[in-house]
């Protein structure tokens, strides 16, 4: 019976509904994190009694057919790129993006990955890296002996050295952009890498037309509305237990079948 | 003779498609832009005799509930919803399918995209294209995309006179051999809203119940039907 088929195609679709659900909340205080969405689509429809046939001599033509769907299917874990909110934390090294881009990163393999995460520190060395020690492209390396460090909302990344009155510029963050940043493929540990369907990386100045700005001694927050996850985790279980009723209703009446004498 | 039987299996054949139709309609509970759909029935009714008449069940049509589904707020500035009659138009290979599900995105080439892929057009017939260094996409409701560096263009929303003879095929999209017209005045284009399926989990529940009580009901009009005819033959048979 196609119900039972039908049934499952339900089941399955809602079970990564919650999956995604999951993902999202367990993710709710981790720093950049974009929530993400199952979208769902309905699957191909068999004709019975096709839409515009004629029904007599005369040409009559049937209004409506007779088309069955088989169901429901995942069509994409959709990411939502809504901004998070911003977390002051006063510590000199965490930068947020206020507005679109990404920090760009150079991963051990000398690719470049992006991250919305900003929980920057410095390494031996003076240089600034993530919390795992990649480190941030264009490399910025604090001289030792800076006492205070100011990085400003286009980029710029002033130090003040010891027994010296002036600033100095030690480097400028390039943010880089997407034609279509929900493209993006997330690897894990907040970072991100390009895809064909993200288009070609742009790269500029914070602060510039495209471009958000940096905002120092703050985090954004992922994007996660926890209330929101919950009433949808609810409505993906009911959703999954009604399928299941499908299922428990046609084989109900497949035993009735088999049950004629 | 065995006419009764036939009819009770007219009604299962019926039933068990209805049940098709109503899994489907639970199964894309939570789909974007899903309208629930309803099997009609009609009688079939055959002469087989000169003063006789018997009555069977057909599975005529299955209708659309066009009725507007709940809206719900997402976030994401290309989730657009429609609120009123109408429906998105998007471009494949085939020519063009429409679609309440607008659920967008962008491509890589900042193209407005549905859910699958497929380019949305503007009421130009040309894809919309965002152009690149601008993050602020705004739609008003009369469809007008545009950015902080000004108009985009405007999305192409149609509508049919007779939206019944709208064929599903699947992935959320429709095709129709009418004209489209364009969208009436009170149509409206919301912004960050998505509508989600019209589907009524309780109602589908209750007509699941029903259809499983009438499956079982037809299926002891066959059994007791059944077993009139062997008392039958039995008692004629030992009569000789």
């Amino acid at each position: 019976m196609r119900s039972l088929a039908i049934g499952a195609t339900g089941m399955i679709a809602q079970q990564l509904n919650v999956e995604t659900i999951s993902n999202n909340i367990a993710n709710a205080t981790t720093t950049g994190f974009k929530k993400q969405r199952a979208e769902f689509q309905d699957l191909l429809y068999q004709n019975f009694r096709r839409i515009g046939s004629t029904s007599s001599d005369a040409g009559t033509v049937v209004p409506t057919g007779v088309q069955v769907g088989a169901g429901v299917r995942v069509a994409a874990v959709a990411r939502v790129l809504e901004q998070g909110n911003l977390n002051v934390t006063d510590n000199k090294f965490d930068l947020a993006i206020n507005g679109s881009g990404y920090f760009q990163i150079t991963l051990p393999s000398g690719d470049t990955a992006f991250t919305r995460a900003g929980n920057f520190k410095l390494s031996p060395e003076g240089i600034m890296v993530t919390a795992d020690g990649y480190p941030v492209q264009p490399n910025i390396t604090i001289p030792s002996n800076a006492v205070d460090v100011a990085v400003n909302a286009s980029g710029e990344v002033l130090v003040k050295l010891d027994g010296q009155v002036a600033t100095q510029n030690v480097g400028q963050l390039q943010l880089a952009t997407f034609a279509n940043a929900a493209g993006l493929e997330a690897i894990g540990d907040n970072l991100f890498l390009e895809t064909p369907a993200s288009g070609q990386v742009v790269t500029g100045a914070p602060g510039t037309p495209g471009f958000g700005r940096v905002v120092q001694g703050a985090l954004e927050t992922s994007n996660v509305n926890v209330v929101q996850e919950i009433t949808t985790l609810i409505t993906a279980q009911r959703a999954y237990e009604m399928n299941s009723k499908i299922i428990k209703t046609t084989d109900e009446m497949m035993q009735q079948a088999s049950q004629l004498r | 003779m065995e006419n009764s039987i036939y009819v009770a299996l007219s009604r299962q054949m019926a039933v068990q498609r209805q049940l098709d139709v109503v899994s489907n309609n639970i199964a894309n509970m939570n789909t974007a832009g899903y309208k629930n759909q309803r099997m009609l029935f009609t009688e079939f009714l055959e002469k087989p005799g000169l003063h006789e008449k018997v009555s069977f069940v057909q599975d005529r049509a299955v209708v659309r509930d066009l009725q507007t589904g709940p809206m719900t707020q997402t976030g994401n500035p290309l989730d657009l919803a429609l609120t009123g009659q109408g429906y998105f138009t998007v471009d494949t290979a085939n020519g063009p399918r429409y679609t309440r599900a607008g659920n967008f995105r962008l491509n890589d080439q900042r193209q407005i995209v549905d859910g699958g892929g497929l380019p949305v057009l503007g009421d130009n017939g040309q894809p919309l294209t965002i152009p690149p260094n601008t993050t602020d996409i705004k739609v008003s409701g009369d469809g007008t995309v545009s950015t902080e560096l000004g108009q985009v263009g405007k999305l192409n929303i149609a509508t049919f006179k007779n939206e019944q003879f709208m064929t599903e095929v699947g992935a959320g999209l429709y095709v129709t051999d009418e004209e489209p017209q364009p969208a009436p005045a009170d149509t409206k284009v919301a912004q960050g809203l998505l509508e989600q399926s019209n589907v009524k989990p309780v109602v589908e529940m209750t007509q699941m119940i029903e259809i499983q009580r009438q499956y079982a009901s037809a299926q002891r009009l066959v059994d007791s039907e059944h077993e009139r005819i062997r008392t039958m033959i039995q008692r004629l048979g030992r009569s000789v």
